[in-house]
């Protein structure tokens, strides 16, 4: 509400604004209650509780239902939106990695990409420039010594590290929703592993500044996401600088310019190895001035939308208040580090410099004229609490409002919400000043959220999918990174999607040709532990018990993986195409008796189209033909995991 | 439909019997249906995009080497035809071609290779990521845009389509293909088959109830993408990938971009419909030791030129419907520097390849190498905006017209870099 009028006139900044939207979270709770009108809408509480695993968590486990039906459908979601429960099995998982708690400082100190360890070792005269030959095995042996020497550790630890832990999460942790919102709101703030320079600083973006924030306060997130180095460099504001400042003698500067371009010239004749770097440093600082890209898509992406309106002019002005913003240097002996740690001790001189954690802002580099952005004034001068200042209105703007109760309908009821519903939702978001926790209970008590009409609407993201198929079985990943591999060759590269934008969240994104193929590849992979690290067990799943017939088995099996959907139909028709063993018999028979006639008709066909011989498949087939009767005898191993492969890979499957 | 599902069963059958993994395509189909084979996707022009990661130093691909300044900024790089300076082909008294691209210097000659030199993007940065991002979004001053260039040209072929009308030879869709056309992204074509190892026959059956249920769901998406689905493996014979032999003569290197340009050319054989097809070709980050006439910059260059030749020397009876561009995202540094390499600049050069292409001739508005002359006093400025190249090509060749929608902000003229 009226609220952050109230903020504004105040100069006491975010700690008052915490606090107030703090309290207005606990007036807010004893208020609502989570109350969903579930049994009005036809669903039984069994129902219920399987929509619920369907949306809030990566998909329901075996015997989660009635779990969660024991607890109380509404005492669930108020758990899951708490998230306190202890996570044993994800501490057991992670146990041995070595990356998860590291600072921003550590992390850039220890894990340097090939360019910088090379940088390194020829700064430090450990290898001699002449030699350096990426592709020359006693060359990388050199290197390898030297990183062990020094304690570096290569970048790739830390990527895998990141993607592994991810999955390890989404499969075991018990607050699911949580880890439902974390993979939202990361892709809704999304950076991206492709832009080196951000990449070393993505592991403590989810850690310290999405994971806190997820069921909180929306503007509390979207300042920690602006001020965490990973989004500085991915959007470039680190690099966007103004020359309109008080603090900045222009002869000095140009004096100073001048004295760098003359010692990169000197470094380039005496042929120093570190030449190109001072060059680029030197370029680097001159080009140097305004960069639009963070504020543009602050308001896009992250707060107003598209239509939210805003003009090129607000861009300019909003990129015009966080120019300054950006890193402390973190590099040890990086340019700068030694004149950063001076000025730290005298508290840069009193003029205005920020340093928060890794943030910093640079009071010298920020444009200290007046500003008008969406209509309201911005006198000059105002430093650092001008830029949050204006994070804050853009977080409580009504478009955002209506945005992110948009893009959250979209995730947990259907890719087309009701509007009745997203206002609604918007409702809420206003009146908590963007509390995230009180939109999600508007949503589910909601009527559209139980229309029975949207339930089957939303597909899962290949994510979703693989990690829904490893906790419908109980799956132990032994290996995360297959499953990355899979959900990479299913058209999802978790962490290194390039646009700003994130993954797209609808169906039409997903569904396509290849990706389709490789969804029902991956169900048989995964069920015939082809997958190497994953290990299942279909028996247990069934008490130790093993399906009599393959008809039993898709009983079994659909209802475990898929419980409380309609699974007759599916049942009905799978067995009479898996589990007629006269089918086999008929086929086996086909490809003994098939005349020559019908042959030369096909090869015709297929020869018009492609023109390729394969006379060797068909006699590799015909001494192969055996296996199709195995593979479809009860009680064979190879059936159950046939009969649980098609269900993972079929459509039911690929659906919330 | 009762026809076809009658045959689909006939064909279920019998495929088990040819060892066709799948079954018969619907459309094959529905033309036994009617006692006819017809080629519905026969003879659609194709354009092939090929991105070069990293920045090529295109003042060393082709450079202008009657400029002094060059020589002198590139004292252990500088290359020219002169006989003691590393043999570059001449290609018109003022630019030569590195000699490393001695397969493609043919195409010159014979007015199929046309050059575009000091292109690259208006929007001066020098981040490989950025630079690429709006080099493939085809907005260079809005990274917002949600759709590649590519994606939007699709959009505009206004015609049916095979599942296999955009696709790249990547494991994730290239930035260029983001957008709302379909299109696939696939690293190896034998992945394109329902897969069971070392049990092919139980593949079958199982494709077989996968279809079924994908026929039957309620949900329009899956059952519309399994049905392409489907449709698109049986047109995929992936034992026809496996065994694929190329024209006689033709040996494609053994690289990723000669792989990729292979599969290529199966896909354009089979005529499964595809119209713009994307492939990669890496390592053109030459910051240390690119090397001259010998190096990391030749041996790519040999590798991107041998791959392309190949390709076209395989395209045999194609070659008419068929144009290859080349784009990187900006070019190096005029000078070399403190480690025989090249550091990030601005304009590079592009190949465009075809017989449409008006070719044997360097397409450029260079001026001198002079310092007052390059950007920054550094880079060879940009001089032809890469959206003037690339849409005078996709516009010629593919025959769409609609500029607005492929590079909404921009107001250019096209090149003419296409015949006719």
């Amino acid at each position: 509400m009226k609220c952050s009028r109230t903020i504004k006139s105040l100069t006491v900044g975010v700690s008052l604004t915490l606090l107030l939207s703090f309290s207005n979270n606990e007036s807010y709770r004893t208020e609502h209650n989570v109350k969903m009108p579930y049994k009005k809408y036809g669903y039984t509480d069994r129902q219920a509780a399987a929509r619920l695993l369907d949306r809030f968590s990566f998909g329901a486990r075996p015997g989660e239902v009635d779990a969660v039906v024991n607890m109380g459908i509404d005492k669930w979601f108020e758990q899951q939106l708490e998230g306190a429960d202890t996570d044993t099995e994800v501490v057991k998982r992670l146990a041995n990695f070595k990356t998860l708690g590291l600072d921003n400082e550590t992390i850039v100190n220890t894990y340097l990409n090939p360019g910088q360890i090379v940088r390194f070792a020829v700064k430090n005269g450990l290898v001699n420039k002449d030699s350096i030959q990426a592709d020359k095995k006693a060359y990388q042996d050199q290197l390898r010594n030297l990183m062990q020497q020094m304690g570096l550790r290569p970048l790739q630890e830390l990527q895998t590290e990141l993607i592994n832990q991810k999955i390890i999460r989404a499969a075991y942790s018990n607050n699911q929703l949580h880890e439902v919102l974390t993979d939202f709101w990361f892709n809704h703030f999304n950076v991206s592993l492709t832009k080196p320079q951000c990449v070393q600083y993505i592991q403590t973006y989810e850690r310290d500044a999405i994971r806190p924030n997820v069921t909180g306060n929306f503007s509390t997130m979207l300042l920690a996401t602006a001020k965490h180095p990973a989004m500085l460099e991915f959007l470039d504001n680190a690099s966007s600088v103004s020359d309109k400042n008080r603090l900045v003698n222009k002869r000095v500067e140009a004096a100073v310019q001048q004295q760098l371009e003359k010692k990169a010239d000197d470094m380039q004749s005496a042929g120093s190895p570190l030449a190109p770097f001072a060059q680029q440093a030197v370029q680097a600082r001159k080009v140097q001035g305004l960069n639009e890209n963070y504020a543009r898509e602050i308001m896009e992406l992250h707060t107003l939308g598209v239509d939210g309106g805003y003009t090129q002019a607000d861009v300019t002005a909003v990129a015009r208040a966080l120019t300054g913003w950006g890193l402390r240097p973190l590099v040890k002996d990086a340019p700068g580090r030694n004149l950063y740690e001076r000025g730290l001790q005298n508290n840069f001189g009193n003029r205005g410099f920020v340093v928060e954690k890794d943030f910093f802002f640079r009071a010298d580099k920020h444009d200290d004229e007046a500003k008008t952005i969406l209509g309201k004034n911005f006198p000059a001068n105002g430093g650092y609490k001008e830029g949050e200042e204006v994070i804050n209105m853009l977080a409580n703007h009504p478009s955002t409002a209506q945005f992110i109760a948009k893009k959250i309908a979209i995730r947990f009821v259907s890719d087309t919400p009701a509007t009745s519903l997203v206002n609604k939702m918007a409702e809420t978001f206003r009146k908590t000043d963007g509390n995230i926790k009180a939109v999600l209970i508007t949503m589910v008590n909601d009527r559209e959220f139980w229309n029975q009409k949207s339930s089957r609407e939303k597909i899962k993201s290949p994510f979703e999918l693989a990690i829904s198929a490893i906790r419908a079985t109980n799956a132990d990943v032994q290996q995360p990174a297959q499953v990355f591999n899979w959900i990479n060759k299913m058209g999802q590269k978790i962490y290194f999607y390039q646009a700003p934008t994130g993954f797209p969240d609808r169906a039409s994104y997903w569904i396509n040709t290849g990706a389709l193929l490789n969804r029902m590849n991956f169900g048989l992979a995964f069920a015939a532990q082809k997958i190497p690290g994953i290990k299942i067990d279909l028996a247990a799943l069934n008490n130790n018990h093993e399906p009599e017939s393959t008809e039993d088995a898709l009983h079994v099996y659909s209802n475990i993986f898929l419980p409380e959907r309609d699974n007759k139909q599916n049942i009905k028709r799978l067995t009479a195409m898996v589990a007629d063993q006269s089918l086999a018999q008929k086929i086996n028979d086909a490809v003994e008796k098939t005349s020559p006639m019908q042959q030369q008709t096909e090869d015709n066909m297929m020869d018009a189209m492609t023109a390729v011989k394969r006379n060797d498949d068909k006699l590799a087939l015909n001494k192969k033909n055996k296996s199709i009767i195995t593979a479809t005898l009860p009680g064979n191993n190879s059936m159950m995991a046939q009969v649980a492969g098609i269900i993972i890979g079929s459509p039911e499957f690929q659906r919330k | 439909m009762q026809n076809r599902r009658a045959f689909m069963k006939q064909g279920a059958m019998a495929l088990f019997a040819s060892g066709i993994a799948g079954g018969i395509p619907s459309f094959i189909a529905r033309a036994a249906d009617a006692n006819k084979i017809f080629m519905p996707y026969k003879k659609k022009k194709v354009l092939v995009c090929i991105f070069q990661r990293g920045a090529m130093d295109g003042l060393m691909a082709v450079s202008p080497f009657t400029d002094l300044n060059l020589k002198q900024m590139r004292p252990t790089l500088f290359m020219s035809p002169a006989a003691t300076e590393g043999k570059q082909f001449d290609l018109d008294g003022r630019f030569g071609l590195h000699p490393a691209f001695e397969s493609l210097y043919p195409f010159f000659g014979e007015g199929r290779l046309a050059i575009v030199h000091g292109v690259g993007s208006p929007n001066n940065t020098r981040s490989h990521f950025d630079a690429q991002d709006y080099m493939e979004s085809g907005t260079p001053f809005n990274k917002g845009t949600a759709s590649g260039w590519l994606n939007r040209a699709v959009g505009l072929l206004g015609h049916d389509a095979t599942p296999f009308r955009a696709v790249s030879i990547t494991s994730a869709l290239p930035r260029s293909l983001y957008g709302d056309n379909e299109a696939v992204a696939i690293n190896n074509l034998q992945d394109f088959a329902i897969q069971m190892r070392g049990n092919p026959l139980a593949a079958n059956m199982v494709a077989g109830s996968f279809e079924e249920l994908y026929d039957q769901t309620t949900n329009k998406l899956l059952n519309r993408a399994g049905k392409e689905s489907f449709d698109a493996m049986k047109m995929l014979n992936v034992n026809n990938i496996k065994n694929y032999q190329p024209s006689a003569g033709v040996v494609y290197p053994n690289s990723p971009l000669g792989n990729s340009l292979k599969q290529i050319a199966v896909l354009i054989k089979m005529d499964v419909g595809l119209e713009v097809a994307f492939a990669e070709s890496g390592g053109w980050d030459t910051h240390f030791n690119q090397g001259a006439a010998n190096g990391t910059f030749a041996r790519n260059a040999k590798d991107f030129s041998d791959s392309i030749a190949a390709f076209w020397k395989d395209m045999n009876a194609y070659q008419d419907d068929v144009t290859v561009m080349t784009m990187t995202e900006f070019g190096r540094t005029a000078a070399q520097n403190g480690t025989g390499g090249t550091d990030h600049g601005r304009a590079s050069c592009a190949f465009i390849i075809g017989n449409d292409v008006a070719g044997g001739k360097v397409y450029n508005n260079i001026k001198s190498l002079a310092k007052e002359d390059l950007e920054d006093g550094r880079d060879l400025p940009v001089s032809i905006d890469f959206r003037a190249s690339f849409s005078s090509v996709a516009n010629s060749h593919l025959k769409i017209n609609n500029n607005k929608i492929l590079f909404p902000d921009w107001k250019g003229d096209g090149l003419n870099l296409m015949k006719g």
